[in-house]
Parts: structure tokens; sequence; C-alpha cells
């Protein structure tokens, strides 16, 4: 007879909410939320409420699968690995270290994470490793990094309920962040003034003073445009630009060209209302900038990013309680994934792997570190997959088959590939093409760290032993790099105690990790990065004395359309997104009865002028159209979504939206742009008479 | 008072299979079950942390065992109405009955802070419930703004529900897309918090943990202390207060016949 309660982090989004898994017996059976949590104070969403409800889903993955045919079998965890690492070691022998791609997690602790690069780089030898944060905020990274010399939020969330103006742009906040939604409308409540940019009518927006609904794709306009009127009306911050920035005279030579009048024509936002919201952000004591993925997912990601930077710089709102550029993290540990180096271009801690200097830290650490150029990302890899490039792929908890955009086209290429393992807790849509499966342990069953997006590392505590067979995941990359041949540095073995010992090794090799360790995290709470000392109490807010880069650079950028424009063929214009109730590809949230219940199918969101023009009914079937594919869902009519733009959740297999979206790249990111394509709509039936519809209706009760 | 209280179970525990109490984790509390023999040292008293939910859970798959819980006040009459509709059995508990402090009494603006019998701590007085009078002197208008804007701010996380121990249907009406459309934030005003609101009629004893949760800050105390309020001036039924006088409404019942509650456990 055993019932207690463990302090842990949400699996979810970034915002890092503290919850308690209620275990009874070595059972999972509740959550409750952790009324002593900085960041949550108590205070759960529906997928937080519900974070444990998965956890002992009968599809849980229990056993290292085999693919036979089309079919799987059951193996034994030493079948299991010794197959992986030998075609590991047979593909690396036979064609390179770079014919190896592997896939980090934003789901999985930092402690994994950073094994799974060090497997790459240091066994392997390759730095083909990446992650998720490809598809979400590559561009924060490298614009905020170009800009200010750090690509994180500047800010904590806990400071936005006191921020007297907060500008929200491609944020559904209170849906994706809800926790950080609620406190931006208690800052709402404490006078602040909100600005919400967005195309959709979102909950923020009917609080909001100003609420301007930009055409998808057009941020850099409107964002130029807030720049130009205050620089044209003097409200810059003069002595913020003279002693912190640099460029700044570039500014104005790209920012002229925007006046307001210019950029209602190509964004379709009132010239009079951007012009009030940009004095208002302006002459705010504190003012916030709060983005997501509406901001990042274009080909002009990064390209917005530098211009919110810009923004921020030219009215000194930033480095300061309350202020800042904060990009709101999509997963509970894409920040976490990216500090500790799952990405191609950087070892740990944002460590360049092209500078000669940081790749000899590494070789004498681990004892081997590959040449000194990136790898690639993981849209990259899946498409040498499907050339021949890439042969064998290593995917720990991701799930591109749904994520990736024009998923026709990943599939072909992971159909193509010679030997693919996925570890994961179900069978995920990418699973079912593995050769391999192994079992992995779910955030409850595991112990270590995420680090939330404002740079909070928290303690994840293991509640109850792993399900079935399952192991944790830096159990399993142990037994994967120890199978190949551990490299002879002083660092170099992959042999732990336990996941505290892990983490020393983090902070020994990453200087913005330096003074974390799990003891001080047991006894702080959380530490926020850069924690460079074992007395470092951690960094609430960057760039406050001066940017990480020194001074903060100017990066005037001109507005480009997006990839896709809308045509006669396909005259309305795609948007994807997340709800409230599911997480992305909605393989643990689908499996949670009540947030299944909730959303339980997908849909497209069409504004009632576009439903009627086209005589379509409520929730009739309707088919989608891009140039890359078709899918059927049920039509929403509702004024969230502005006439000629329609909107898709992108989670449900059934009617998956990232089969029409665009693979087109942003230069410099790369990442894809989900947010924007041109699309039409066709019926498939006619519309249902009401009489059908009552009849229909009293059947199914 | 913490000291008193570890005294006060070690004295119960040889009595009983264990005690139900609150137990220090990371930063903040949560509810524990102390085993005979457990070490006591991470025993705690606040911040508080509602039990009675905790109860129904362990009793449920140990019917036969019998536990000690703490209590304060509103945990104890929460376990009373729990009891008359068959989700707990007080047969086969003990309560160690607590006094909430002055100052924990006026965060909560809780009337009778303290349970029928203290065990621990020095009874103080009730908040006398002025405020609501307050509120409902301010015109009609006034207060129908009131509450449209704050629950407009509602993600319907279900917090509410799922924090009351009141709250115990398997299957609830708040999630039935015929009362309250499914999938849209904020939900439909004002279906999802009164429909809510008047399923815990005779059950809710105003203990707050509602408003605590509730991530939007809405001010749900007003509204849940107002009904309860009416409850007993129409009805004469106080929540909580005798466990031997049959539940306001035994509608619950039926519907434990029905298989719509967690079932009745013996």
């Amino acid at each position: 007879m055993e019932y207690r309660n463990v302090p842990t982090i949400c699996t979810y989004c970034g915002t890092g909410c503290g919850l308690l898994l209620e275990v009874l017996d070595g059972q999972v059976v509740g959550t409750y939320p952790d009324y002593a949590h900085p960041v949550s104070e108590g205070h759960l969403c529906i997928k937080g409420w519900n974070a444990g409800a998965f956890v002992h889903h009968p599809d849980r993955l229990t056993k290292p699968l085999f693919r036979k045919g089309n079919d799987f079998v059951e193996v034994s965890w030493d079948e299991a690995l010794e197959r992986v690492a030998g075609e590991l070691k047979r593909i690396r022998d036979q064609y390179g270290p770079d014919a190896i791609g592997l896939f980090g997690s934003a789901k999985a602790t930092n402690e994994a994470n950073y094994l799974m690069q060090k497997l790459a780089r240091a066994v392997i030898g390759t730095n083909n490793i990446d992650h998720c944060a490809r598809l979400c905020h590559a561009p924060s990274v490298a614009g905020l990094a170009m800009t200010f010399g750090s690509g994180a939020m500047t800010n904590s969330i806990p400071e936005l309920e006191n921020s007297r103006c907060i500008l929200v742009t491609g944020s559904n906040t209170t849906e994706g962040h809800p926790i950080i939604g609620a406190r931006i409308m208690r800052a709402k409540e404490r006078g602040a003034t909100l600005i919400v940019v967005d195309p959709r009518d979102i909950q923020l927006a009917r609080f909001a003073d100003f609420h301007l609904r930009q055409r998808p794709g057009t941020d850099v306009a409107w964002i130029n445009g807030m720049i130009h009127v205050i620089l044209r009306e003097g409200l810059e911050n003069k002595e913020f630009i003279a002693t912190r920035t640099e460029n700044f005279d570039a500014l104005w030579e790209v920012v002229k060209e925007y006046p307001p009048e210019r950029v209602e024509q190509i964004t379709g936002i009132p010239a009079d209302q951007l012009a009030a919201a940009a004095r208002a952000y302006a002459r705010a004591e504190s003012a916030a900038i709060v983005y997501a993925m509406g901001i990042t997912q274009h080909t002009t990601g990064t390209d917005n990013v530098v211009s919110l930077a810009n923004l921020a710089m030219v009215t000194g709102q930033i480095g300061r309680p309350s202020t800042g550029v904060n990009p709101l993290r999509g997963q509970n540990n894409v920040q976490g994934a990216c500090d500790v180096g799952a990405l191609p271009n950087v070892y740990p801690g944002y460590q360049s792997v092209t500078d000669e200097k940081v790749r000899q830290k590494f070789l004498e650490a681990w004892g081997a570190a590959p040449p000194a150029r990136a790898g690639f990302t993981v849209t990259e890899m899946v498409d040498l997959a499907g050339v021949g490039a890439i042969r064998a792929l290593y995917i720990m908890g991701e799930n591109p088959l749904l994520s990736d955009p024009n998923i026709h086209h990943a599939r072909e290429a992971l159909e193509r590939i010679e030997f693919l393992v996925v570890q994961d807790i179900f069978l995920s849509e990418t699973a079912q093409f593995a050769h391999v499966v192994l079992p992995a342990a779910s955030f409850a069953e595991t112990s270590g760290t995420f680090t939330a997006t404002d740079r909070r590392v928290q303690l994840v505590r293991q509640a109850i032993p792993p399900i079935g067979e399952s192991r944790e995941d830096w159990q399993i990359i142990c037994e994967i790099a120890r199978r190949l041949g551990t490299p002879a540095g002083p660092y170099g073995k992959f042999d732990y105690a336990g996941t505290a010992e892990i983490m020393d090794e983090i902070a020994a090799l990453t200087p913005i990790y330096g003074g974390i360790s799990h003891r001080r995290l047991e006894e702080l709470g959380f530490l926020q990065w850069p924690c460079r000392t074992p007395d470092d109490p951690g960094t609430p807010i960057l760039h406050t004395e001066q940017f990480t880069r020194g001074l903060g650079r100017f990066q005037p950028v001109h507005y480009r359309d997006p990839a896709e424009l809308t045509d006669k063929e396909y005259p309305f214009i795609l948007t994807t997104g997340r709800v409230m109730f599911h997480w992305h590809t909605g393989t643990m949230t689908r499996r949670s009865p009540k947030l299944h219940k909730e959303v339980p199918e997908g849909y497209v969101e069409i504004n009632p002028l576009d439903a009627e023009r086209l005589q379509i009914g409520k929730s009739e079937r309707i088919r989608l159209v891009s140039r890359r594919g078709a899918v059927e869902t049920k039509a929403w009519i509702t004024r969230r979504v502005a006439p000629g733009v329609v909107f898709m959740p992108f989670h449900f297999a059934e009617a998956a939206a990232n089969v029409l979206t665009n693979a087109a790249l942003d230069p410099v990111a790369k990442i894809p742009e989900y947010k924007v394509c041109a699309v039409r709509i066709e019926k498939i039936t006619e519309v249902e008479r009401p009489e059908k519809l009552v009849a229909a209706r009293a059947g199914a009760s | 008072m913490l000291e008193a209280l570890r005294k006060k179970i070690q004295e119960i525990m040889p009595q009983v299979d264990g005690v139900i109490a609150l137990r220090r984790v990371g930063k903040g509390t949560a509810p524990h079950l102390f085993l005979p023999g457990d070490d006591l040292s991470e025993l705690a008293l606040s911040p508080q942390f509602p039990l009675p939910t905790p109860v129904r859970i362990i009793q449920a798959k140990y019917p036969d065992k019998r536990f000690a819980v703490v209590v304060r006040g509103c945990d104890e009459r929460q376990l009373v109405e729990m009891a008359k509709r068959r989700q707990i059995f007080l047969d086969k508990l003990t309560m160690i009955g607590v006094a909430c402090t002055k100052e924990q009494a006026e965060y909560c603006r809780c009337e009778m802070p303290f349970p029928k019998q203290v065990d621990i701590g020095e009874t103080v007085e009730g908040i006398p419930q002025t405020f609501l009078d307050d509120f409902l002197a301010k015109p009609r208008e006034e207060r129908l703004a009131f509450w449209k804007h704050a629950f407009a701010k509602c993600i319907k996380c279900y917090g509410c529900r799922n924090i009351c121990p009141e709250c115990f249907c398997k299957e609830c009406v708040l999630e039935d897309n015929l009362w309250v459309t499914s999938g849209t934030v904020p939900p439909p005003f004002p279906m999802f918090h009164l429909i809510r609101a008047m399923h815990t009629v005779g059950k809710c004893v105003a203990c707050g943990e509602c408003e605590r949760t509730c991530p939007a800050d809405i001010p749900l105390t007003i509204l849940y202390k107002l009904l309860k309020r009416d409850v007993e001036t129409v009805f004469h039924y106080y929540a909580g207060a005798d466990p031997n006088e049959p539940p306001l409404m035994d509608s619950t019942i039926f519907l434990a016949d029905m298989d719509m509650l967690h079932p009745p456990r013996r």
C-alpha cells in the first residue's frame, strides 16, 4: 500500500508548469497542480491536468520490436540493441559517419539529448543531429543570435504580469501556452495596454486594446511600419540606440519605405491603428513582445524575428524587467534540447562546430569529435534519406511523418531508407516505418531536467518505474553507445550511475550550464541560464548591462512575399496551428480520453462569408486541395478567421494539415513555411437539409 | 502546531492502517499516505491542499482498511457530503481536526474555519460574509458585466471541477457537447460555469479551492458562496453539517444506480 504525490514538470508546452503526479501502488492515478511552483502557482491547463492520462495506455510500447514484412515481432532488448549497434556500425564503415542521422527530442530530458548528440558526435562521428526545434523556433535561435547574441527568451514568464504594454503576435497564447496567456490577461487587468497582431480572432484579441489582423505572411511589413512611425515621430530611445546598439543608420534606409499607408496595402492593417499601437508600445514604461510560431514558421521566419528585435532595440524595450523579446518555445524541453547541442551546427551551449578551438575542446573531453563542419537539419536528413545519401536514421521521440511539411514526400523518403530505428512511447506514424522500435519510458518514468521557455532548468522526477520492459532514453542511448565502442577521453564514457552524473558532465562542458547540478536544483527549485559557476544564482533577464554579443545589432530587412501566393486555382490562404486540447501529432493527447473528447477529429475554420459563397454548411465534410495533396475534413464556420483565410489544426493524422503545407524553407533557419500556403476548397456532398440532420442526430443518440 | 500534529499522529497510528496528511514535497506540500513506522519529519500542515479526494481514491482501493485523515473545517464538511453519496466511508475514517489560523481564515474568507472536533490549534472566529452583500448591492448591469468579463477569461482547464472534492461523477455533463459546446475556448457563456455551479448545490461547502486553482483569476468564490447562502436560506440545509441528515438532493443516488458515478466501493 503506497500513496504519494511526486512533483515534476509538465510534459506538454514550454511554459514549464509544476505538477504533482498522484501515485497509488505504482500507478499514476491523477495529476494535481503544484501550488508552490514559481511559474504556474497552482494553475494548470487542461493538458497539464491530464498529463498522466496516457501513461498507462494499453498502446504503450513495452517490448522492443523488429519489423517483419508489414508486421512487427517482439524481441529481447539484447537482440534489439545488438542489431541497432551492428547496423549503425556497418553503415558507418561502409558509407561513412555522415550517412547516419540522429534526431534528438524536444520531449526528452536534457540528459538524454546531451547523450544523443554525444553519440552522434563522439561515437558515430557526425554532426547530423537535430530535432524538431527546426520546425518551430530555429528562426528565433538564428535571428536573436544575430541581433542580440543569444537566441532565447530575454525575460521571465512571471514578469509579464507587471508589464505596462504587451505586444502578442503569432501566438494564440491562451491555447498554445495557456498559463502564460493567463498572465497576459492578468497584466491587462492591471492596466497594461494589450496589442494583439494575429490574423485570427483569438481569445486574447477580445481583451486587446488593439487587434491588428494582418494577412498571413506579411509580418516584416507591419513591424517595419511600426518602426517607421516610431522614428518619424521621434519616439525612439536615442540614448539606448547610441550606447547599446550598432548599425542604426541602416535602419531608416529600409523602414522609410514602410509608411503605414503602404503597410496597410500589404498587410490589411488600418494605418491609423498601426500607428497608434506603435506609439503605445514605444511610450510604455515597460513593453514586452511575446511571439510564437506565427512569426517563425515562414520562409521569412528569421526576417520576422530580427524585425521584432529591431523594434525592441529602437525603443530600448529590452534588458529591463517586464520588457524584452520573448519567443514562447513550444515543447516542454525544446529549449533544453537546443541548449545541450541537439543541433547540427553547435555543440552543447551554442559552441559552434566550425570553430576549431571548440572542436579541440570536445575532442579532448570526449576523445573524439567529428570534422568541423555543420551537419544536416531534420528536413534535410529526410530529403537525403529519399535520395540514398542518408542510409540510417535513429529517431528518438519525434514523429516527422506527421510533423514534416509535405508529408507525402517524407513518407516516400522513409520508405526508402536502409535502416530506421525509432525510440518512442507509442507506435507513432513514423515508428510504423521503422526496422527496429525501441520502447522508451515516458516523463513519469524517468528523471533528469527540462528547460522551460524562459531558460528555467527544472527537475523531472521519476514517479513510477518504466512501463513493461520499456527503458529510460538515457539508458538506451548508453547501451547502444557502449556496443559501438566509446572513445577514451575523460568524458568519453557512456556509463553513469544516474542522470545527476550526466548533468555534471553537461555542466563541465557547457559554460551557460556551468553552475547547474541536480543538487542545486533540488535545493533552489530552478536555475535560469546563463548560470556559470556553482554559486551563480542564474539570470532571469538577459542583456541587462550589455547584449550577449556586446552591442545589439540592427538588421534591417525588406518585406518579401510568402513562397506561395493565392491565385485563381488556389484562392485561399491556409494557415495551421495548435488547439488547446491537443498536442502536436496527438500521440499522447489523442490517447487521453478527456482531451480526445473535447476535439475528437480534425476540422478547418472557414469564415461565414466564404462558407456562404461556397454553399458550405455547418460541420459539412469538405476537401482541401493544395499543390501537394488533398485532405478531407469537417468545416467549422467561424469568424475566428478572416474571409480568404482558412485555419487547420495540425494534430490529426487522418486529416493531416501537413499533406497540404509547403516545404519551402527559410534560407537561414531552414524552417518550412507551415503558416502560409495556397489551397482551394472543394465540396464533397450537397449541403445537408435540416430535416436530414435532425434525423441523423436522432439516429445517433 | 506541526509538532502537536506529529504527536497526535504517532498516538493514532497504532489504531489505523495509515494516516492521510500533507507532506513537504519540492517547495510546497502534497497529500500523502503515512504508514505505520514511516518517518514523519516531512509532515506538513501548510500551505493547504485539499485531502478529501485522496481519501476517496485510497478508500476505493482499500475499502476494508482503516485510515485517519487530517481535516480542516472545509475538509470535514466535504467528507460528510461525500459520505452521503457513498464516495467515502466515515465508519472507516478517523478525523484529526485542525483549526485554521486567523491568517488562513482571512485568506479563505471562511465562515467556519474549524471542524467539529478540534484536536490541533486554537479555534478562531469566522469571517463575516459582508463582501457578498457588497457585491449584491451593485446594479444588475454591473454584475452582469462583471461575470461576462470574468468568464470570457476562462481557458477551460476544468481545474475548478478537477480540484473539487464534490465533483466525483464519472461522466461529467460539462464534457457533453449537448450542454457545453466541446473544444471551444472560452466555453460558451454562461453554460459551463452555471451548470457546474448548479451541480454543486447542496454539496458545495465554499472552500474556495476552485478559485485558488483558476489560472484566469475568475472570482468563483463569490458565485459559490452566494449559492451556498441561498441553499441555507431557502432549504435550511447546511452542507456538511450533519452526516445523519440525508443529502439535499438525492438524485446522485439515482445516478449511482445508472453507473454514472464512481461506483460504491463496498
